[in-house]
């Protein structure tokens, strides 16, 4: 039951993705809630999880794109980790720490990704105002989220 | 603590080796199968939500659309029957222009044939790069086939398919840095390589400095391109870079015919081309 909700959870983000880039982006831009969605994944769950969140949310993420598959995979993935790792040193259960967070590996994400994208394909694909700006909607989008993902958690036991 | 950082680092050092593999290995099996699995994540909101959030989304306006409508079908009616007969005089042009050019061997271009498919997915991340359009294997669309979009009411080269699904398809833009397109630019007709900057604006490049690239200069599909088929607007020269001493070209920016922030609907031209073009993605995902 419990991995029926997670793919669920994971269909739900994508499409509520989809559907602010349809609707809710201005001059192109939108918080990055497939990105949020994995840190928040990252916190709340366990190491294994998390960074099969991250995977699997970072495929979701290439597929909408058409240059390297497997670059955002990559990233979450090790941001999954890095996470993990933060959590043990950092209290990430508060909405400040998770904006800061947020906002970091948001700049660490990009700057990775940019790094693979030049060597695997030779394509720069962080635009400017994106690099300047989506980091701060990252870091409001992922308290919100937090918290609904930490709603699913102690009601239905996912993540 | 300690069996939970091994498997924190098993599991990373998992995922690891198969996002590398994907990276590295792009056209193997494993990515093609990796690809098609994680389509049908895509599902539910390409498709689905395309097709439902319309009609939800579009309830007032349908409303007020079905009154202006019905006044707009008695106008368009009249012009129906002026353009009938247009059309009539309009058929015997073309019949003849087609037996000409059969004669004369002129052209190998065919009529264009497809169909309209609205946007359906446009990632902030890849704005400039890809979109997402209903329409997929189900529809006839095959990887490849030439995506026109309209402006001001010219049609203008938008990009082409690049991954085709059974009901959406993954188009890759003009604007992206992987994509260029050889054009011919006018008046001269003398042939460049227009391509991608991940940006709005095209780069024209491998421009001899002789004919005198100026502002302004419209650029359209060669025949001498495989792609595209020959002719369609591609768009306008907006700054000529001076030659450097060491390059015996020129390069140039170019406005794109069609701006993708604008863009709602585009229609897919049936290209039929060899199967030799075919990326490994095509069709088997049926």
């Amino acid at each position: 039951m419990s991995i029926i909700l997670e793919v669920f959870i994971y269909l739900a983000t994508g499409s509520f993705y989809w559907w602010w880039t349809q609707n809710l982006t201005v001059f192109a831009l939108a918080p990055n809630l497939i990105f949020a969605a994995a840190l928040c994944a990252a916190i709340l769950a366990g190491p294994v999880k998390a960074v099969a969140w991250g995977f699997f949310l970072g495929l979701y993420a290439d597929m909408l794109g058409a240059s390297m598959f497997g670059g955002y995979a990559l990233t979450y993935s090790l941001m999954a980790y890095a996470v993990y790792v933060l959590k043990r040193h950092f209290d990430m259960a508060s909405p400040f720490s998770q904006l800061v967070a947020a906002l970091v590996l948001s700049w660490a994400c990009m700057l990775f990704y940019q790094a693979l994208s030049l060597s695997f394909s030779s394509i720069n694909p962080t635009g400017l105002k994106i690099f300047l700006v989506e980091p701060f909607l990252n870091a409001l989008a992922v308290p919100v989220l937090f918290q609904v993902f930490y709603w699913f958690k102690r009601r239905t036991g996912v993540l | 603590m300690s069996r939970e950082k091994d498997a924190a680092n098993y599991a990373i050092v998992f995922f690891t080796a198969v996002s590398v593999l994907l990276l590295i290995f792009p056209a193997s099996k494993l990515a093609h199968t990796a690809r098609i699995a994680v389509s049908y994540s895509l599902y539910p909101s390409l498709h689905y939500g395309a097709t439902y959030g319309h009609f939800v989304r579009n309830v007032p306006a349908n409303f007020v659309s079905l009154l202006e409508t019905d006044q707009e079908n008695r106008a368009l009616k009249d012009k129906v029957r002026q353009l009938e007969l247009k059309l009539q005089n309009t058929a015997a042009s073309t019949a003849e222009n087609e037996r000409l050019t059969r004669e004369m061997r002129l052209s190998r271009a065919l009529p264009w044939s497809g169909s309209w498919a609205r946007i359906v997915g446009k990632t902030p991340a890849d704005w400039y790069g890809s979109f997402f359009i209903d329409k997929g294997s189900e529809a006839g669309i095959a990887v490849n086939d030439t995506v026109l979009g309209m402006q001001d009411d010219r049609a203008g080269l938008a990009g082409r398919v690049l991954e085709v699904y059974p009901k959406f398809s993954k188009v890759l833009l003009l604007t992206n840095s992987a994509a260029s397109a050889v054009c011919a630019i006018a008046p001269t007709g003398l042939e460049a390589l227009v391509e991608g900057k991940g940006t709005w604006l095209l780069k024209v490049s491998y421009v001899p400095e002789e004919p005198g690239l100026s502002v302004g200069a419209e650029l359209t599909t060669s025949p001498g391109g495989l792609l595209f088929p020959a002719g369609i607007f591609v768009g306008r020269v907006t700054k000529v870079y001076p030659r450097e001493s060491f390059m015996n070209f020129i390069t140039a920016d170019v406005a794109p015919a069609v701006d993708v922030n604008t863009l709602k609907e585009v229609y897919v031209l049936r290209r039929n081309l060899p199967a030799e073009f075919s990326g490994p993605l095509q069709a088997e995902k049926k």
